[in-house]
Formats: structure tokens, sequence, C-alpha cells
């Protein structure tokens, strides 16, 4: 009961509403999360319909955040409120959005967002939990409000080029189900106070096989360093590259 | 002496979709250069001119070999190597 209490008061953001956001909003508002912000501006379209499961056949052409809205208050939760957001996580207003949310879920399809709001989450001193799936392939993350190890730990900076992304590589439906699962675990798990920061989860969908593996900080990460050297979003670090 | 590299779904185009290959040296650049001989095109899916690509990470057993001593990090027989790239999707 005092879980529920604590997570009746608690406000998670979903950066994206696609393959991953839609079954972690699922499990964030049957879990008892009391407001969850949805920041998408997206529509649905025919070839998201099997893996974005809060969204049906009549959904296509609509905006994602309504749609998700929508399914999410069809539920029938008495505590729920949804915040919509018609954006993207953007550098003018991902500090912004994040400083307003206990926790960052951030499941969206392209590394500039994913960079972009692991430096926010940063600077606004929010925890964040990251998520990708690209075909058989997923990965889940933790990072504290306070950094290290974090997303930048892990991967430096933006791939220039060759990293595959779910628009060319597809995305198998079951497997967002399981890594946004996880993905959902956790954030509960920080909302309840969990140290559950830095390790990485791996999930092989065609091996069936999973594995935690503790991240070690990076020496000279610009988010974790003492001083760090990202203290505010500079548009040109994810705009010159933007997919 | 083999070492035993498990392959993510995204580069397994290159090994006929085999999830865990064998690969031998005494250090991961020669595992990768092996690797290299056997499925032509790895190597530059890891590497580029600075090392190992910067949205690739490469483990052995639970080290991130950029800690440990990077391209020349040290293997033996029977090691786990794990290659977990950045992915952005869902």
């Amino acid at each position: 009961m005092r879980n529920r209490l604590v997570l009746a008061g608690s406000r998670v953001l979903l950066v994206g509403i696609g393959g991953l956001g839609c079954p972690a909003a699922l499990a964030l508002a049957r879990a008892g999360v009391g407001t969850i912000g949805i920041a998408d501006d997206d529509i649905v379209e025919t070839s998201n319909l099997h893996r974005q499961i809060l969204f049906r056949d009549e959904d296509v052409g609509k905006l994602k955040v309504e749609a998700a809205a929508s399914a999410l208050l069809r539920l029938g939760l008495p505590d729920l409120r949804i915040e919509r957001h018609l954006t993207r996580m953007l550098p003018h207003n991902a500090v912004e959005l994040a400083s307003r949310y206990d926790v960052i879920v951030e499941g969206s399809d392209n590394f500039p967002t994913k960079f972009l709001a692991a430096d926010a989450s940063r600077i606004a001193k929010k925890p964040i939990v990251h998520a990708a799936a690209v075909r058989w392939h997923g990965t889940a993350l933790a990072v504290g409000p306070n950094g290290g190890p974090c997303y930048r730990c892990l991967f430096e900076d933006l791939p220039l080029g060759s990293a595959p992304s779910c628009a060319d590589a597809g995305v198998v439906g079951p497997m967002v189900g399981v890594v946004a699962a996880v993905q959902a675990d956790l954030a509960l798990s920080v909302l309840h106070g969990d140290d559950v920061f830095g390790t990485l989860f791996t999930f092989d969908g065609k091996a069936l096989a999973s594995r935690r593996r503790v991240l070690p900080r990076r020496r000279g990460c610009p988010l974790c360093s003492d001083p760090r050297t990202i203290e505010r979003i500079d548009p040109n670090r994810y705009a010159a590259r933007h997919v | 002496m083999d070492t035993i590299v498990r392959i993510p779904a995204a580069l397994r185009s290159l090994t006929a979709g085999a999830d865990e290959v064998k690969a031998a040296g005494e250090t991961i650049a020669d595992v990768i250069e092996d690797l290299e001989k056997k499925h032509p095109g790895l190597r530059d899916r890891l590497l580029d001119e600075k090392g190992v690509r910067r949205f690739i990470n490469i483990y052995v057993g639970e080290e991130d070999v950029r800690f440990t001593g990077g391209l020349k990090t040290e293997v033996k027989a029977g090691d786990q190597i794990s290659i977990v790239p950045a992915i952005a999707g869902g």
C-alpha cells in the first residue's frame, strides 16, 4: 500500500511513445504511477501496429500522443493523469521537460534524442532509464540523477553513420515487450528508491539469453567528470548529425 | 587458442546467422583479425582508424576492453568476448 501511495504521487516522462513507450506506459499506469507525461510528435502508421500495442487500426493517422493518452485513459484508472507534449524532446525544451518529472523513460528511435535525453536528465539532476531494441537485440540502462556510469560512459558520442536503427533494421514485435518490461521495472525501482543504476541489461531474442553487466565510469566522460564538460544543452551537439 | 565471441544480432549477417563463433589470438586485436579472416567485413564494423568504434563496446567476460588495454587487452583460451553495439529503436 505504501508503494502504491508513493507511485500515485510520482511523475514519469516517456520520451517517445513507440514500441518501447507503449508497453512501458501500460506497465507504469497499471503499477499505479500517478502522472505519465508523453513527449512525441509522430503519427500512428500501419507499420507501427505490430509492436506499438496501445494503438488500434482506427488510430492510423492520429497523433501518437493523443491515441496513447486515449488508450491509457480507457484503462479506467481513477488516479491516472496523462500530460500530452506534442513535441519531440528537442534541445530547446529538453531540460525543462526533464525537470518536471521524477524519472525519464527514454525509448526513442534515434541517437540524437538518446544523447540529448541523457544530457538533459543529468543537467536537470533526474534519473533516466534508457532502452532500445533493434531486430532481436535489446538493451536497458538506468542512470542516477548524479550521472555515472551513464549513457555517455557506455557510448561516448553520436555514431557517425553505420549503427542500425529500427527504420532500416526492423524490430521484432515481442522484443520490445521484453525490453520495455525491464525498462518499466527499472523505472519503478527508481521510484521506490532502489539503487539499480549503472547496470546494463542486454537481451538476445534469438538465443533467449539475457545478461546484466555492471558498467564502469568512462574516464573523461563529459557528464560524469568533475567538473563535467556538458553543463548546458548546445543544439549543435545533436542537430549537426540529426537523422 | 580459441576464444568464444558472442555476435550481436545486428552483425550476424556476417557470420551466417551464428550468434557465437570461435576466434584465436593472444590479444583482442588478434581476435578481431582472426574474425575478419573467417567472417570478412566484421573488422570494419568494429574498428575505425582510431581503434574500437565509439558506438561499439567489446567485453572480455565482464570487463570493457577500453579499460583493460584496448586492442592490446590479452585474452586466453575459453574467454567469452561480447560485442555490444549502440542501438536506437523501439
